[in-house]
């Protein structure tokens, strides 16, 4: 055998780590990597969403091998945090979507590339006016992928069931009187979850009332009486028992899996009813508009759109390719046809009559509330300025504040204006140092 | 004739020449080798230790949103704790948890080690069994476990229901919350408790032997005997858990979403620093709390040391 001297055996290990380290780096890849193999694209959701996304790209590769997606996939938090952490490293996938509370966060920190001079993007499908809507201070430099609005679900077979008439269109006033007969007539079914958290139902009542979540300026867009309004609806309702307890739902953020098949209707996003469906295959669940208050003001309906960006740091080659899956991802039904709706209703006119007819009967009602509400006029409406991006966490912190009786609604709405306010000042002040 | 003898020849004071001995030349290649085999360590203690420390305590000094430049602002980060309510509520969740739990969970390992002390059959399996927790304690699946525990339809509202009495949703609850997340802390008893046991097997027998000729109680043995010898144990078990338990995050992390809600009851000092970091994108802040919350473990540290003169006792 041959003997290993200590000299060589050091310089074995020095050469062993080194190449570890240099096939480490390889392996990572940077954000800007000519390689088609090296276009990455991250995103977030459940396994399930996940499996469906693989199997969506491998279909795009089998057409177009340079569209090779390495996928960075991780839970809504996790996502996040490792946005924050790459963000740092200047390492940020070439495809990402976009939190809706860090839109203008990232935008305002250059994480994306303009679209404008991406060649293979196809907007063909797309009126002006659509593009106006996709714009971020007015330049398009996201591409948006679904179509969310703010909605009521409800058990359409306890209507059924309860001999209930559900009707087509009310005020806010009339629901919560119909959601406590209906509890009180009920032994074991809620007329709602209370849900004063979801975000686009307050924001569409904000807009009914003339206010609006974020103003065009990047601050506040509602006064304390618009926030005070629609926690006393809220708290009225569930003091009248006509939502579960805080307990019972496990948080003011209702747990769908703990009440979901105890309550009657559900405020939320539309695109919800697509996975939650699923947890209750013997129900069937339908949507209807927010209940609109008599005083509404016009174009009080509104979109929102989930987004995603092209890394600003990405390469003129990548950038292109990223066109494409852009194309793949929002103007190609085989897309949706592997992942469905639960990112919302297609952002694509053309995809949305392709998809009908492959729709399942949830996806159908989504699509159908979805289509209303963008053939209505809507004023604009602007997305969550930099510094507050906690303000769901400030706000379920202020429910909780109230619904155990810790704060007034006066005092805890104020107290939550106060905190997102400071949340932007800081922001507005650490850019203008910078 | 070997170089040791050599130099004992050779007249003091006198210059080295020539060739190194070949014993210098060992000692220095076994120096070598031994810098080689620590150096993974060092390299690891520098890179992924050191470095980002000192990273952090330059940043606590800047306003750091990690996309743009960071700013320098003095001690500003530090100033503005003191008018951050959440800051200090944080700090008082933080406190309580550790001054409750800790001692908790010390005595009850403790008690659990002196049970298995006493040659149980079958102790390796008791010992397991109870290690068990700890392993699995702060991870994410326990901490969803204590949601079914604990929730509003959970085990203990079910067990409540038998004989009458209708629970809460304890961990929904701020003024139940912590407590469900301090018993989660002391269920994970395991680790003090091996810990305990090997102290105890330490203690000589022929004390308690002489101790039964003497005609002592087994509450006097264990006051005279097993509490003093066991003293250091007790100290490394304490000091240990106190820093555990200052640094605990994942179950608060996991039970509240995040939040450290409700009511921020369950704002253990560690969230606060993630959220100020990676949701608020304020790491300057951020690293502020960290250093803050450093210099508190080593002060509080620092006093157990000072103190544990007064009361461990280490036999010589």
């Amino acid at each position: 055998m041959r003997h290993l001297s200590r000299r060589r055996l050091f310089m074995g290990a020095g050469a062993a780590a080194g190449a570890g380290a240099l096939a480490a780096c390889g392996g990572v890849g940077g954000g800007g990597g000519d390689s088609a193999s090296n276009l990455r694209y991250a995103f977030w959701g459940n396994n399930v969403r996940q499996e469906n996304y693989q199997e969506a790209f491998d279909l795009m590769a089998e057409g177009n091998e340079d569209l090779a997606l390495k996928v960075e996939f991780a839970e809504y938090s996790a996502f996040q945090e490792r946005m924050t952490t790459q963000m740092a490293a200047g390492n940020v996938s070439d495809i990402f979507w976009i939190p809706s509370a860090q839109v203008m966060t990232y935008y305002s920190n250059g994480l994306y590339r303009p679209l404008d001079g991406v060649e293979s993007l196809d907007l063909s499908d797309y009126a002006d006016a659509d593009i106006q809507d996709f714009l971020l201070d007015g330049e398009h430099n996201t591409m948006p992928f679904g179509v969310f609005v703010p909605v009521i679900r409800y058990n359409a077979t306890f209507v059924e069931e309860d001999g209930v008439d559900w009707p087509e269109s009310w005020d806010w006033d009339a629901f919560a009187e119909f959601a406590k007969e209906y509890t009180a007539e009920s032994e074991d079914r809620w007329g709602v979850a209370y849900a004063a958290d979801a975000d686009l139902p307050f924001e569409g009542w904000l807009r009914q009332r003339g206010e609006q979540l974020w103003s065009e300026g990047g601050r506040i867009g509602y006064t304390q009486e618009g926030l005070e309004s629609w926690i006393a609806w809220w708290e009225d309702l569930r003091e009248a028992g006509a939502t579960p307890t805080i307990g019972e739902q496990d948080g003011v953020g209702a747990s769908w899996e703990d009440v979901g098949d105890r309550c009657l209707a559900w405020f939320s996003n539309s695109n919800h009813i697509v996975d939650d469906a699923t947890m209750f295959p013997d129900f069937e669940f339908a949507l209807s508009h927010l209940p609109v208050d008599p005083s509404a003001s016009d174009g009080h309906q509104f979109l929102y759109f989930p987004r995603q960006a092209i890394y600003a740091e990405a390469s003129d080659a990548n950038a292109e390719l990223a066109g494409e899956v852009f194309n793949f991802t929002t103007g190609d039904v085989e897309m949706l046809k592997v992942v469905g709706l639960t990112m919302g209703a297609p952002v694509n006119p053309r995809v949305a009559e392709e998809y009908v007819e492959f729709a399942s009967p949830a996806e159908t009602a989504m699509l159908e509330v979805v289509s209303e509400d963008r053939e209505a006029d809507r004023s604009p409406r602007f997305e969550a300025p930099p510094g507050s991006s906690t303000w769901r966490t400030v706000m379920t912190r202020t429910l909780e504040e109230v619904t155990t009786g810790s704060s007034t609604i006066s005092e805890a709405a104020a107290a939550m204006i106060e905190e997102i306010n400071q949340g932007i000042d800081r922001a507005a002040s650490g850019e203008e140092d910078a | 004739m070997t170089a040791a003898l050599r130099a004992k020849e050779r007249p003091p004071g006198s210059p080295s020449v020539g060739p190194s001995p070949p014993r210098r030349r060992g000692r220095r290649s076994q120096g070598l080798a031994a810098h080689a085999f620590m150096s993974p360590w060092l390299i690891g203690l520098v890179l992924v230790t050191a470095a980002p420390m000192l990273a952090s305590l330059y940043l606590s000094f800047t306003d750091y949103n990690i996309m743009s430049t960071p700013t320098f602002v003095g001690f500003d980060n530090f100033e503005r704790m003191v008018g951050d309510e959440r800051f200090w509520a944080s700090t008082r969740v933080t406190s309580l948890y550790v001054l409750v739990s800790v001692p908790l969970q010390l005595v009850f390992a403790l008690m659990l080690a002196l049970v298995l002390d006493r040659g149980l059959r079958g102790l390796s399996i008791y010992r397991s069994a109870y290690y068990l927790p700890s392993l699995l304690g702060t991870s994410v699946a326990v901490a969803v476990l204590w949601k079914q525990i604990f929730g509003h339809d959970g085990l203990v509202n079910q067990a409540l229901a038998l004989i009458g009495i209708q629970g809460t949703n304890w961990l929904q609850n701020p003024d139940s919350a912590l407590w469900t997340l301090i018993i989660l802390n002391v269920w994970t008893f395991g680790s003090p408790m091996v810990i305990f046991l090997a102290g105890l097997r330490q203690i000589p027998e022929e004390l308690y032997e002489a101790a039964r000729v003497d005609g002592a109680s087994q509450i006097r043995m264990f006051r005279h005997i097993t509490i003093p010898l066991l003293t250091p144990i007790v100290f490394f078990n304490l000091i240990l858990q106190t820093i555990g338990s200052f640094q605990a995050f994942t179950q608060a992390h996991v039970i509240s979403g995040g939040t450290g809600g409700p009511v921020d009851s369950t704002l253990f000092y560690t969230l606060y620093i993630y959220q100020q970091a990676f949701v608020n994108f304020d790491m300057g802040y951020a690293s502020a709390l960290a250093w803050v919350l450093l210099l508190a473990i080593a002060v509080i540290t620092a006093l157990h040391f000072t103190l544990s003169k007064y009361w461990v006792f280490y036999g010589d």
